[in-house]
């Protein structure tokens, strides 16, 4: 056997698959273990045989960008080995992700727990964008969320790195609701911005519990950011109207965000504000973010592992759920299914319960 | 700042941050001492040549006496040559310098794994600079791409591009050393009373520089960084010296300056391409002691294909026999079948 075979036999041998736990774009994600500690872990296998222009960008995007990004708030790239024509990606297992704990309509969320996951996101962005890497695609469901509570970015596969500035890149990026107007304008020279613009949707998203800007065509997206923020005018953002694909929409009034998010403190809303705005050049970066008072001021953020979360995900579509199920300690017994996962409640015997309790009468549903 | 957000949350990130260089998997797994390189090549070359003879006698006894193995140093040569190469071709394509350049690192870095008496470096260079348009964000269709290219076909690239990517470690992001070398355009030309026009001259002449050193081993011995300064100091002296002053002003002989002399003689020394005839030499013999196990057709491929087969065989079997067993236990869910490593069967897929 080639050295190279060899060494790729050893790495696999050390990871043991389990069980399917999900479908991705070009992916299939299995549960798994490190054999030698019983660490819990996801690989992700992809399908290399089936492109016809051989390993496909989103998979070597991935694989390029988490071999060399190590942060607590980026999600661990473990190991990477191939079988047969696949290659497998070995990640840390993650349990939750972002979209599932706003959807959780059961969970409540205090402002220091979204100042919490807001940090732990500037966190891995500022990394990234230390790094020269830009995400490109975040939005909730690639914040993924560890059993201990650390929220990691996750989904490398849009990624690219900017530290050859003016390159033309395509604009076609980020799902919608995420994505900045100047992409939507088609503007092909651009930078970290695009994914603070993208995290402030997901801080208005925190605060809302919906999707602050649903536009459902690209059209459409920025008429419902434009009817949310105001249409942006010259001294907003200079040379707008030069921009590629450039279209009058009619003109919005500017609402101030706090009609909105009536709840939210004066700190908050102007660091959001500083996420929104129209001229790329003038958005917070995300250093600047982190060092902003919003962070610094009362609440502080809530520690990643009293943050609310629903139970674990489960595995679904599989024939076996049940009996797999039953190894599950909130399982409620052989063959009956336990609680949809969205049932569960916070828990109140936390410490600091009193405080929590007290402050479910100012529950943070700023939509109603 | 990062850190402390808050008293609640103490971890991470306190600790003084290495260089982006130092946490990059250059720096950690493709760094090399000159000593280390020589073994890492001749230790494989051994390695070859034994599996190969191994290979010819099974095909047939007796006829691996009269074949002349590649040396490392012939094997290095002939790498070398088609790391040249690749500036042609990415000429011929306009690709951008990056993609050239971290084409020639994935080859260097190919055959620090691998023999060339096992795989030929004409397919390993189109493929890694396939790969690398892929790598750096410049994809094209395969098709495209090798259609422009005499006698190649998809699969010849397709074929060999996970072994590339694997013998890459999956390593791709890669550190040039023009990219530093920009980084002290910019910074030179800030300096007090430089040249303009001097400098600009001085910049294009590192830069032929740089691309020389694409063809020598120093991006696996030093760091871009070091390479690029080294190549400034190849153009002009005293800018490279004026450069470390204006960064280091508090240290008369700035340490970064110590190390430059033995990059500049191994680019002057073997930064040009290797003498074609010289390697035409090599390549023939190349012919005839590649490995038969690789070539198709071969009793040595036949027989390995067919081991290969047999293995799979047995452990289909082998796990249908466990399941079977499992079943019989009444437990189709055990935990020995469960807890097993991954193998390389596919059985699980559900498409
Ligand atoms: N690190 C992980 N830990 C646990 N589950 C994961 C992990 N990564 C992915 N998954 C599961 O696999 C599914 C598909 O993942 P992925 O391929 O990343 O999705 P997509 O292509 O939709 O972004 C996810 O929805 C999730 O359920």
């Amino acid at each position: 056997m080639d050295a190279v075979e060899k060494a790729n036999a050893e790495r696999q041998r050390r990871w043991a698959k389990d069980q399917k736990i999900g479908e991705g774009t070009y992916a299939v994600v299995y549960r798994g273990r490190e054999v030698a500690t019983g660490r819990k872990v996801a690989i992700k296998k992809i399908k290399v045989g089936q492109f016809k222009d051989g390993l496909d960008m989103s998979a070597i995007r991935e694989v390029k960008y988490l071999r060399e990004l190590k942060h607590q708030n980026v999600i661990e790239l473990l190991d990477v080995f191939s079988s047969k024509t696949n290659l497998n990606l070995v990640l840390e297992f993650l349990d939750t992700d972002l979209e599932l704990v706003i959807k959780d309509r059961s969970l409540v969320f205090l402002p220091a727990d979204i100042k919490s996951w807001m940090a732990m996101t500037f966190r891995g962005l500022e990394f990234c964008h230390r790094n020269f890497i830009l995400h490109r695609d975040l939005k909730p469901n690639n914040l993924l969320i560890a059993s201990d509570g650390q929220l990691k970015l996750a989904d490398f596969g849009l990624a690219r790195d900017f530290a050859d500035p003016g390159y033309k890149m395509t604009c076609q990026v980020i799902t919608r609701w995420y994505r900045p107007p100047e992409l939507l304008f088609g503007c092909r020279y651009y930078s970290t911005a695009v994914d603070i613009w993208s995290v402030g949707c997901i801080f208005a998203e925190l605060m809302l519990r919906t999707p602050y800007l649903p536009g459902e065509s690209d059209m459409d997206q920025l008429k419902t950011t434009f009817r949310a923020l105001g249409t942006p005018t010259e001294e907003d953002w200079p040379g707008h109207t030069k921009l590629p694909d450039y279209v009058p929409l009619g003109q919005f009034p500017k609402t101030p965000l706090r009609d909105l998010f009536t709840a939210a403190s004066a700190d908050c809303l102007n660091l959001l504000s500083k996420c929104l705005l129209y001229e790329p050049r003038r958005r917070i970066s995300a250093k600047d973010a982190l060092d902003h008072p919003y962070f610094f001021a009362l609440p502080y953020p809530t520690h990643p592992s009293k943050l609310p979360k629903p139970i674990p995900k489960r595995t679904s579509s599989l024939p076996f759920e049940e009996l797999d199920g039953n190894t599950e300690p909130n399982s409620t017994g052989p063959g009956v299914k336990a609680n949809p996962p969205n049932k569960l409640k916070r828990k109140h015997s936390d410490e600091g319960m009193i405080e929590r309790s007290k402050s479910i009468a100012r529950k943070l549903d700023f939509s109603q | 700042m990062t850190a402390e957000l808050s008293p609640s949350t103490p971890e991470s990130s306190t600790a003084p941050r290495a260089t982006l260089y130092e946490a990059s998997t250059q720096y950690r797994h493709w760094r090399y001492s000159l000593q280390q390189l020589a073994h890492t090549r001749a230790a494989l070359n051994t390695a070859a040549v034994s599996a190969i003879r191994e290979a010819f006698e099974s095909d047939e006894p007796g006829s691996s006496s009269n074949v002349s193995f590649l040396s490392a140093d012939e094997e290095h040569l002939l790498v070398k040559l088609y790391v040249g190469k690749i500036s042609q071709l990415c000429g011929h394509f306009r690709f951008p310098e990056e993609v050239e350049a971290t084409a020639a690192t994935y080859m260097k870095r190919f055959y620090l794994k691998n023999t060339v008496m096992d795989w030929h470096p004409k397919n390993v260079m189109l493929t890694a600079l396939f790969l690398a348009t892929k790598t750096t964000n410049h994809p094209i269709s395969l098709e495209a791409y090798t259609s422009h290219i005499p006698k190649t076909a998809p699969s010849d690239v397709l074929d060999l591009e996970f072994l590339v990517a694997q013998s890459l470690g999956f390593d791709f992001a890669v550190w040039h050393a023009h990219r530093s070398l920009w980084g002290l355009w910019l910074d030179i030309q800030s300096l007090p009373d430089a040249p303009l026009d001097d400098l600009r001259a001085s910049y294009d002449a590192a830069l032929k520089h740089v691309r020389a050193s694409r063809l020598t081993d120093a991006e696996l011995v030093y760091a871009p960084s070091q390479i690029a300064l080294a190549c400034l100091s190849l153009a002009s002296p005293p800018l490279a010296v004026a450069w470390a002053r204006s960064k280091f002003p508090a240290i008369p002989d700035p340490p970064v300056l110590a190390v430059l002399e033995p990059i500049k003689d191994m680019i002057l020394k073997d930064g040009s391409p290797p003498e074609v005839e010289a390697v035409r030499e090599v390549d023939r013999r190349l012919k005839l002691c590649k490995n038969p196990e690789k070539v198709v057709g071969s009793t040595a491929y036949t027989k390995k294909k067919e081991e290969a087969e047999r293995k799979a065989d047995e452990k289909r079997r082998r796990k249908a026999d466990d399941i079977k067993r499992a079943m019989e236990d009444g437990d189709p869910f055990g935990s020995e079948l469960a807890g097993r490593a991954v193998d390389d069967d596919d059985d699980d897929d559900e498409d």
